[in-house]
């Protein structure tokens, strides 16, 4: 029996696998793709070494340094499903139809984007629902759009639409802008803006493509409808944690509760890190971190045994 | 040789590891950036009824995405 298996290949995964190799960790890496989140990003300024690399390049360089391990099987075409016990650890199975056991397991799978559930946002995704706007806001010039969201990511979105969007409408849920105060002003200040508090989205209207979006006004309880051709949708993150649902403890988001001091979940043999964790920030530096302290944690109790 | 147009944007990773995935394998291929090119934003959205980059039209078949196994399949690689 392997001693590890890790699962994911984002910074956290990358990092957790490189650090194993080293320790002479019989390890295993599953994951679908490497890279991570960030690797649809145009530029990233925080990744430490780097003052700026594209998320395509970053994803490239991690996939290189872990592959220049001699001591790590890697599969990177497939996901896991289902994690069970068995007797001195896990099994393993995957979308393809694998099964690979392991004394430990360590979850760094990460997050995915949170969709709104609402009547047409299924029908019309890539017809203007779009949830990567560094990727496609372009295709917006001189076209109205609304984001969703309130939060950080949806305040990028709106810069990201500035230069080619002719109307821009942010709308938020709640009574305030969540995201950082500087992008904000940035955003409230530039007269193609025009933010809709206390808005929640009720349907994606269209015909071939978005036509429009209908959401209810939650202060006077009218339904509205905006003319626009495309909705991008920021409305937060959900952990790739349903693999391993019956097995750890997690909290009401769906992010696998860990030991911020060894990164150990409530069972036995598991430990995560990064976006699948409820950690507190989510960042590219802080999945490599804790993905490492887990192992660095994981290789004492080997030496335990 | 199957003639190959990939539309894309500048910040658009997946256009970049499709121009890649040509390159790779000495495939030519013609590209329009439709954040400066409307004429062929347009064209795109007729062609392929998407509002979303990449589109890659392979000899008349529209591949969305960098779709690795469609964009093989297209090319009869497989
Ligand atoms: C557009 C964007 C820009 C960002 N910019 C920055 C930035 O500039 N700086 C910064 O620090 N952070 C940034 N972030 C946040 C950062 O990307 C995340 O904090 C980071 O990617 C988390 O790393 P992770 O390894 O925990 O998870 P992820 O990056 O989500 O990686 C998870 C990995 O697990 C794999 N996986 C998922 N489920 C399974 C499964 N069931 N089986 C096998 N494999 C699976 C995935 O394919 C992926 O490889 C950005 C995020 C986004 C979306």
């Amino acid at each position: 029996m392997r001693d590890l298996i890790i699962i994911g290949g984002g910074p956290g995964g990358v990092s957790a696998g490189i650090y194993a190799a080293r320790k002479k960790i019989k390890t295993l890496l599953i994951t679908d793709g490497f890279g991570g989140q960030s690797m649809i990003s145009a530029e990233i300024g925080n990744w430490i070494g780097d003052q700026s690399i594209s998320g395509y390049d970053l994803a490239k360089k991690m996939e290189e340094h872990l592959r220049a391990q001699e001591e790590i099987e890697i599969v990177d075409d497939d996901g896991v499903c289902v994690v069970q016990k068995i007797d001195g650890g896990f099994s393993v199975v995957t979308k393809n139809g694998k099964i690979f056991e392991t004394k430990y397991l360590l979850i760094t799978s990460g997050s995915h984007r949170r969709k709104l559930d609402i009547p047409g946002e299924h029908e019309f995704d890539g017809k203007g629902v779009v949830y990567c706007s560094t990727c496609d806001a372009p295709i917006f010039k001189n076209k109205t759009v609304a984001v969703i969201g309130g939060g950080n990511s949806a305040l990028e979105s709106v810069i990201d639409l500035l230069p080619y969007a002719s109307k821009i409408y942010l709308l938020v849920r709640s009574e305030i802008i969540r995201g950082d105060s500087v992008t904000q002003d940035k955003v409230r200040q530039h007269p193609n803006v025009e933010v809709v508090l206390n808005a929640t989205p009720q349907e994606v209207i269209g015909d071939k493509f978005v036509t429009g979006l209908r959401y209810k006004d939650m202060k006077g309880g009218e339904i509205k409808d905006l003319a626009l051709e495309g909705v991008f949708v920021e409305i937060g993150l959900i952990p790739n944690s349903d693999f391993i649902k019956d097995i750890v403890a997690r909290d009401d988001y769906g992010a696998i509760v860990v030991d911020s001091k060894t990164q150990e979940t409530s069972c036995a043999g598991i430990w995560a890190a990064g976006d699948v964790t409820d950690v507190l920030y989510k960042q590219n530096n802080i999945s490599a971190g804790d993905a490492i302290k887990a192992v660095l944690n994981i290789s004492d109790c080997l030496k335990k045994q | 040789m199957a003639k190959i147009t990939i539309y894309s944007t500048p910040s658009c990773m997946y256009c970049k590891m499709a121009k890649e995935f040509f390159t790779k394998n000495n495939i030519a291929y013609s590209e329009h950036d439709i954040a400066v090119d409307d004429a062929a934003r347009d064209e795109m959205l007729a062609k392929s009824g998407q509002m979303g980059v990449p589109v890659i039209d392979i000899d008349g078949k529209i591949v969305v995405g960098f779709d690795r196994g469609a964009i093989e399949a297209a090319l009869g690689m497989k």
